[in-house]
């Protein structure tokens, strides 16, 4: 599959490639590059934003964002760990992200667990921990949206917070909700396309 | 604008053949994406989800992911017995929160009661209809003690159910353990008897026609049909709905006089629920949330039932997946480029199709313009498009393409819309090589992307060179430019043979002319008839080859004689929609 797919080119110099083999658009907005992790082999795109500076509230070094191999961030994407209360105090928590992630452009990714191979289209706004007032004025924190391995968000889809995901399901809508599964083939497929993409993510020189 | 598309035919049960052509509706419904497709090796045949037998092999709760016990399912109703519900406004699945938050801090499990169900997507709280629970979890059953309302509703259905299960039990033949495969049980067609009496007494008009046809052709056998008619006893109702009726007033006044937005709940959120129920938006309740299933796939030969999928309830993996895409070659469309005829050399109009092919191969200074493949196609114009198709086998594989209609050329499909020849009709894939060989090849990559960009060059100038350049003739392994659709003269003999070989991907031309007077998709039917070696022992190989023979796919398999064997599937390519181009 993807015989006619296309490279998908960068001018070279733009991104920062690891020694893992990571890309890092020198335009990505990465904070607090100590408490993230990447796998090697993901892409990281102009304009995304990742803040590893969100870290918990107590002393020390915490992993704020990990990712694992083949994942990808597109442009203008927001990834954020999700926070609440807790024992009296506002505190982050870690956001993890397994192997084959694309998270599609301009989305807004406050998950605490995203699994292996899932897509999330264009758009998808991924909430955590919406604020909101209850009758007596009290700020709402909930629990964290959870996406099991295979899954697809299809494009704009609104994810409510403490939403599970479950594994191959496809979920479209504002809230989201499940319209439909995925074949049998569908981790071959999202696997083999990653990898596709990461290979055909390459540097040109401009002339 | 409409995306090309390659859709491969399921015959389901039948014996293998082809689709019935594009310009029927009614062929698409057979036509699947390869990722959908299964392949049964036993019956050595495609098979679809609209085909193969399904069982469920577990139930699980999509929100809590709790995994039902199938023992539980029915009396559980299809859904969550546990804590999970979802919004009767939006949907979403609803959390549990304590009503009286501590400290400003709120999460299901902590703080004391009384508990609420609260939607994270639209803020609704059940509050609103009153629910209110004492602890955060097990709300199902809390609700099943506190709330008891349906329980005229139950009753009644329960003594129903009696009524028809005694006379199920009663009457239902014996069934007949005869053989192991599962033929569609004379139970089944028992109750669909029973269905089919109980419509004939409900409805007058069917009861008339019914009898109409009994009087006219069947009268004796229609008197041995009656017999037992009345078998059933009259069910009385327990209740009568008398009380509902009072509520129905209320809601009506209700109705009558509120403001309409918002008030009356729309169709979605009362589509999955009773008729009966309560038309007001705000009396909507929070429904139990209905359980997934995972499922089992069989072969749907009466004589095979081999498990086709099989999954496991613990993790994503399959303990058994025979798809299609590991059998049979992938088939995608692409590289679309339009024939650009220089000044006004227009064509030779010409009724043969072949003989306006040939003209326009000796027009000098033609040659092709990239195009999207996404933007229509426009009517009167010749178009080249490259099929790939990608070898899921470890062994070369030969491959022949045909018309999949074919009623006088087998490489030319013409029908209202376009003309469509497949220039390549017979060349070889080479064999998948192992996952780690590709990634130990992933340095070799960056050289092979940049080795076709070159290529791809060298084939645009041998396309202004009027086809006068010499193609590169492809030995094993090496890397084809040879134009696809553009034709090569060597020693005076026309060579159509052009493919574009990368690793277990090769690519041929297609030519499409589209009619003056095309409309709507540019769809065409490939018969794809592939020779692989197979372990099997020879004397399956004999037959085949005899088959080969027959068909004339000679140049096939030449080695036949150890275990070569063929099989043949049927694909149809969406090349795009056409569009007229806007006259000033
Ligand atoms: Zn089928
Ligand atoms: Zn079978
Ligand atoms: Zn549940
Ligand atoms: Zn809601």
């Amino acid at each position: 599959m993807g015989a006619f797919d296309p490279l998908i080119t960068y001018e070279k110099g733009t991104y920062i490639e690891t020694d893992t083999g990571n890309k890092v658009s020198r335009k990505a907005v990465v904070t607090g590059a100590q408490n993230i992790i990447l796998g090697g082999k993901s892409v990281i795109q102009t304009g995304a934003i990742l803040r590893g500076d969100l870290q918990r509230a107590q002393a020390g070094h915490h992993v704020v964002i990990s990712m694992g191999r083949y994942c990808l961030v597109g442009e203008g994407t927001v990834i954020r760990p999700p926070g609440k209360m807790y024992k009296g105090a506002f505190t982050f928590y870690p956001v993890k992200i397994s192997d084959f992630v694309h998270i599609g452009p301009n989305c807004i990714v406050e998950a605490a667990q995203i699994g292996g191979g899932v897509e999330i289209g264009e758009g998808s706004i991924i909430f955590s921990s919406v604020s909101g007032s209850s009758a007596k004025g009290v700020m709402i924190r909930g629990k964290f949206v959870i996406i099991k391995d295979l899954a697809v968000i299809r494009p704009g889809t609104v994810i409510p917070e403490a939403t599970v995901v479950p594994s191959m399901s496809i979920w479209e809508g504002n809230p989201g909700r499940i319209v439909g599964t995925l074949p049998e083939t569908y981790q071959d497929t999202v696997e083999a396309r990653c990898k596709s993409i990461y290979q055909r993510f390459r540097a040109v020189t401009s002339t | 604008m409409a995306d090309t598309t390659v859709l491969y035919h399921c015959p389901h049960l039948d014996p293998p053949h082809g689709p019935l052509p594009p310009e029927l509706l009614s062929s698409s419904a057979s036509l699947h994406a390869l990722p959908e497709l299964y392949f049964c090796e036993e019956c050595d045949a495609v098979r679809c989800n609209l085909c193969v037998g399904v069982e469920v092999a577990s139930y699980f709760c999509p929100s809590c992911l709790f995994d039902v016990p199938s023992a539980n399912v029915r009396a559980d109703k299809n859904r969550c017995a546990r804590s999970c519900f979802s919004c009767p406004q939006c949907s979403s699945s609803l959390q549990v929160q304590a009503a009286d938050p501590p400290t400003g801090e709120v999460s299901s499990s902590s703080g004391t009661g009384p508990f609420l169900l609260i939607c994270p997507g639209c803020k609704w709280s059940s509050r609103e209809v009153g629910w209110e629970f004492e602890k955060s979890s097990g709300l199902a059953q809390q609700l099943a003690r506190v709330h008891s309302a349906a329980e005229v509703v139950q009753s009644e259905f329960d003594s129903l159910k009696d009524h028809l299960e005694t006379y199920l039990t009663a009457s239902a033949p014996t069934p007949a353990p005869t053989s192991r495969t599962r033929h569609p049980t004379r139970h089944i067609s028992h109750l669909t008897q029973m269905a089919a009496k109980a419509l004939h007494r409900e409805i007058p008009g069917m009861a008339a026609a019914s009898a109409r046809t009994r009087g006219g052709r069947n009268a004796v056998k229609s008197a041995e049909d009656r017999v037992g008619w009345d078998e059933m006893k009259e069910y009385e109702a327990k209740g009568r709905c008398a009380g509902l009726e009072v509520d129905k007033a209320v809601e009506l006044e209700e109705l009558r006089e509120g403001e309409w937005a918002g008030a009356v709940a729309g169709i979605e959120q009362t589509w999955a629920k009773s008729w009966d129920g309560d038309r007001r938006t705000k009396a909507l309740l929070p429904q139990r949330i209905p359980l997934q299933t995972k499922l089992t796939k069989r072969c749907p030969a009466p004589t095979c039932r081999h498990l086709l999928i099989q999954p496991d309830s613990k993790s994503t993996r399959m303990k058994i997946k025979m798809v299609a895409a590991n059998y049979l070659p992938a088939v995608e469309i692409g590289r679309r480029r339009r024939r650009i005829v220089p000044g006004d050399a227009s064509e030779v109009p010409a009724e043969d199709v072949e003989r306006r092919r040939r003209e326009r191969r000796k027009t000098r200074g033609a040659k092709e313009e990239d195009e999207v493949m996404t933007d229509p196609l426009r009517p009167g114009e010749v178009y080249y498009f490259q099929l790939a198709l990608t070898n899921p086998l470890y062994d070369p594989i030969q491959i022949r393409l045909t018309h999949a209609h074919a009623k006088s050329s087998a490489h030319t499909i013409q029908n209202d819309n376009a003309v469509i020849h497949i220039v390549t009709p017979h060349f070889t894939i080479n064999a998948l090589k192992d996952a780690w060989a590709y990634d130990e090849e992933e340095d070799e990559e960056e050289a092979d992307f940049e080795g076709t960009e070159a290529s791809e060059e060298a084939t645009g100038s041998i396309a202004t060179g009027s086809g006068t350049g010499s193609g590169t003739v492809g030995r094993k392994g090496a890397r084809m430019s040879l134009l696809a659709g553009g034709s090569v003269r060597d020693n005076g003999k026309e060579r159509r043979d052009g493919v574009e070989r990368k690793g277990n991907v090769s690519k041929v031309g297609v030519e499409v002319e589209v009619s003056p007077q095309a409309r709507g998709l540019i769809e065409f039917d490939i018969e794809v008839r592939y020779t692989y070696r197979s372990d099997e022992g020879e004397e399956k190989a004999d037959e085949d080859v005899g088959v080969k023979d027959a068909s004339g796919a000679g140049a096939g398999a030449q080695g036949g004689a150890e275990g070569y064997k063929t099989f043949t599937f049927w694909v149809r390519v969406n090349a795009g929609k056409v569009e007229p181009v806007l006259v000033k």
